[in-house]
């Protein structure tokens, strides 16, 4: 599938340099931020499945791009981004069309509806926005997240916190996660690629004997800094959130080396119709200003038109995450079934 | 003129319609289910535990708390007595959610308690949680079912055990509970079923019953894993229902009433000793959401949900009564009548969960219907048709017959009985019904959440979101309105003043 998706990449691009014509000028195959002064205005109706904003903040951005294209009627249905794929599955099946764009907060949801052959193409121009080793054929990643150790240092030393995310289950840490939480999945998905099935099970039966659980990744980074555990597993933005709100907070960031503990994950959107209104859409939210205002206001790493990260996190380079294909992380079905028999589910 | 000796009245007709729409939903799950692989593992088997505790956990609290409360409000004699028996009955009135989620922020370290007061309170979630707020949203059944079995009570063998030498408590135990032993299992029987298909509370409080575990399905893996479950969850409800039916209150002749003169600082000690119920189960819960009122404020509250509930709830009720009217008036007819009045009961025994779960599939068959509103509104229908019959039937029961043959007898056509007589006398439990529905349709949580079209928020989804999103103050406004929605509730059951009727329809509509 790796191959067929990178040779169409290929075709598509071939095709656009060929007849210089149709990549228009104003959003030229760059890897610039354009701003969306520079952007068509939206007109027409667009149903977008929403997998949960991120605390409001993406509702932000969508009233934001509301309120600038009064002509567009956005319809949106929220709720959890692997419910929200599987309607999305079901309604392919039963041919009824629901949803333009799918904005999911996990790329494995993303490569699941990809592999369905469900996502159409993006123009190639929207695509080459994005940093290199993140462009797709057939979806955007909109802001990456890097999993994390978030802990308290005055409960427990960093050399204390082990950098392989194998070993933690026995350590003597007492530690928080939320399974339920779909990055959370995504990361499981990525150890049973790394590990295997048979060591992730064990890893999970392991932990699920020490870790408290919770119903999501703020909560577990609240508990970190209220002291009610040492450490925490959780994507980066929670703590930086915490940390803007509470600035002396007792809570630090800790990374695993070159496994799944550091993985690099992205939310990212596709497109189920071709409508030219739906990929203008996404134009926007790989805009400047919708990239600026998730990295300042959300946290999260930009990903589209050369940005810099977030402060308080060390750059992508900096860290050893491990090197896993994003799409591949599609097999969360698995992942969950795998969960669920461990018991964690 | 020929003399007609069996004829097919219009009615019926409309009634088998009904009848077999009642029977869609189990067809369909049948259907999917066939798709699902895996039958029945350990998994299951965990759930089914936890279900069978939750539910076992849930009679005996219930009964521990229902039955003294009814020994007290009917023996004693208390000042303002029908205040304290509205007041107790009142949490019957909420939805178990609203506590659910209220216990779920308000204890435990980092809890409302802990950051209000400085106090640190246990934890309360899993299957003491659940368990907890079950016997606290369903004790009145209990109550409710011991207190007309204790009124029809004649105490003349009280008193001869009395006179004999037996002081209070046993004779209470030996000569009044074994005669209303039936009815307080029935009482149980019904907290029992809420607490089997109710799925706000153990999905809030973090414990995986069938319920719970449905949603997970759905999310995860989609229609047919859940239609299994949802199968499995049939089956238990349908032996509650077996076990119910079994269950005969058995009538006395009314005799001498039993009353009890406690001094004043008892009477006091006793009202005290109850409190604690009414606190947790009422004050608790309204005591959260003002607070988060006061702290969040209306920012965030769109009136929408409140006029989208509103309307989905009186369409809901109207297109309910419109259907639950030949019903009702077909099983005045005859056998047949009462057959298929019988099996639009259905929808009482499928949890909403299970009802979503399969119209989402009926919508996808047929795609006109899809994520619309008229799939929603059906669905409601199904599940609070039998609510509707109900009262519906009770205000005809009085009226069957005599007035009817009269009028006939006189020359009026059947049309014009209906019109003239029955539809007018039945007016009053129309009304008390549409009433029902409505407020059932306010809060009914599941099936809205399955089945509500896109950008289509009422306060129960809205409130769920909000505690999926983990932004509880934002809860305020919605759960605040809930609240006074199911007073409303409350005030409607008690003036139609048919409590038993009221609480066996109750206990089977959630």
């Amino acid at each position: 599938m790796q191959r067929r998706t990178l040779i169409k990449t290929l075709t598509c691009l071939g095709v656009v340099s060929a007849l210089p014509f149709l990549s228009a000028t104003s959003f030229a195959a760059s890897s610039h931020a354009v701003s969306v002064d520079d952007l068509p205005e939206l007109t027409g109706e667009l149903t977008l499945y929403l997998g949960r904003g991120e605390g409001g903040l993406y509702e932000d951005v969508l009233n934001a791009i509301k309120k600038r294209n009064p002509k567009l009627k956005l319809r949106i249905r929220r709720g959890p981004t692997a419910a929200l794929a599987n309607s999305i599955m079901a309604e392919a099946k039963a041919g009824v069309r629901q949803a333009d764009l799918f904005w999911a907060v996990d790329s494995g949801t993303i490569g699941q509806i990809v592999g369905e052959g469900l996502a159409k193409e993006l123009p190639s121009d929207l695509t080459s926005q994005l940093q290199s080793n993140f462009r797709f054929s057939n979806w955007a990643p909109i802001s990456g997240r890097i999993r994390t150790l978030p802990y308290n240092p005055t409960r427990v030393s960093v050399d204390k916190i082990p950098d392989d995310i194998m070993a933690l289950p026995d350590s003597d840490l007492s530690i928080a996660w939320a399974p339920a939480y779909a990055s959370f999945q995504s990361f499981i998905t990525a150890m049973r690629m790394l590990e295997g099935d048979k060591a992730t099970t064990q890893w999970l039966k392991a932990m699920n004997k020490k870790a408290k659980k919770y119903a999501g990744e703020l909560g577990v980074v609240m508990a970190v800094e209220r002291g009610e555990v040492d450490l925490g597993l959780a994507n980066h933005y929670y703590t930086l959130r915490l940390k803007s709100g509470k600035p002396d907070a007792n809570l630090a960031l800790a990374f695993s080396k070159n496994d799944a503990g550091c993985l690099v994950n992205v939310s990212g959107v596709l497109a189920l119709s071709e409508n030219k209104t739906a990929s203008d859409f996404i134009r926007y939210l790989l805009s400047k200003e919708v990239q600026t205002y998730l990295s300042g206001e959300a946290y999260e790493i930009p990903l589209a038109g050369q940005l810099p990260p977030p402060t308080g996190i060390p750059s992508l380079t900096d860290i050893s995450p491990p090197e896993i294909d994003l799409t591949k992380l599609a097999d969360i079905r698995a992942t969950l079934v795998l969960m669920r028999n461990a018991g964690v589910l | 003129m020929i003399h007609r000796i069996t004829r097919w009245p219009l009615s019926y007709s409309f009634s088998l319609v009904i009848a077999f729409l009642a029977f869609v939903p189990v067809i369909i799950l049948i259907t999917l289910a066939s798709d699902s692989a895996q039958m029945f593992d350990a998994r299951n088997l965990d759930i089914l535990s936890n279900t069978l505790l939750l539910m076992f956990f849930t009679a005996l609290g219930s009964v521990a708390i229902g039955v003294p409360l009814a020994l007290i409000l009917t023996y004693v004699h208390l000042p303002w007595q029908r205040f304290w028996l509205i007041l107790f009955a009142s949490p019957l009135a909420l939805p178990s959610y609203l506590g659910a989620f209220t216990f779920y922020a308000a204890f435990g370290g980092g809890g409302e308690i802990a950051s209000l007061l400085g106090v640190t309170t246990p934890e309360v979630k899993g299957l003491f949680g659940s368990s907890l707020t079950m016997v606290l949203y369903t004790y009145p059944f209990v109550l409710l079912s011991t207190r007309s079995a204790l009124n029809s009570l004649d105490a003349s063998q009280v008193y001869a055990a009395r006179t004999l030498g037996m002081s209070l408590l046993p004779s209470i135990w030996f000569v009044v509970l074994p005669r209303i032993r039936n009815a307080i299992a029935g009482g149980a029987l019904l907290a029992s079923m809420y607490a089997l298909s109710d799925f706000g509370t153990p999905a809030i409080m973090g414990l995986t019953t069938f319920t719970s575990e449905i949603y997970v399905e759905y999310n995860a893996f989609g229609l047919s894993q859940a239609a299994m479950l949802s199968l499995q969850l049939l089956v238990v409800v349908a032996l509650i229902l077996y076990m119910e039916s079994k269950v005969k209150v058995n009538q006395e002749r009314p005799g001498q009433h039993l009353t009890l003169w406690f001094n004043h600082w008892q009477t006091k000690l006793l009202i005290l000793g109850t409190l604690p119920v009414v606190i947790m189960a009422i004050l608790l819960p309204l005591g959260v959401f003002s607070l988060w009122l006061w702290r969040d404020g209306l920012e965030y509250f769109d009136v929408q949900y409140a006029i989208n509930s509103l309307y989905v709830s009186l369409l809901a009720a109207l297109v309910t009564v419109i259907f639950a009217l030949p019903l009702a008036y077909a099983a005045t007819k005859g056998r047949v009548g009462r057959i298929l009045e019988r099996i639009t009961f259905i929808g009482f025994g499928i949890p909403g969960i299970v009802m979503g779960t399969a119209l989402v599939y009926a919508g996808l068959q047929l795609p006109f219907l899809y994520q619309t509103l008229a799939l929603l509104i059906l669905a409601y229908v199904l599940r609070f048709l039998p609510l509707a019959v109900g009262t519906i039937r009770s205000s005809t029961e009085n009226l069957e017959g005599s007035l009817a043959n009269a009028a006939r007898v006189l020359g009026a056509s059947p049309k014009e009985v209906y019109q003239r007589i029955t539809l007018p006398l039945t007016m009053r439990g129309v009304v008390a019904g549409a009433a029902l529905v409505f407020l059932e349709v306010m809060r009914e949580l599941p099936a809205t959440l399955l089945l509500g079209p896109i950008e289509f928020e009422t306060l129960s989804t809205y409130l769920w979101r909000v505690y999926e999103a983990g932004y509880f103050g934002r809860a305020a406004i919605p759960g605040l309105l809930l609240f006074f929605f199911s007073a409303l509730g409350l005030a409607i059951m008690f003036s139609t003043e048919r409590w038993g009727n009221i609480v066996s329809n109750e206990g089977a509509s959630r």
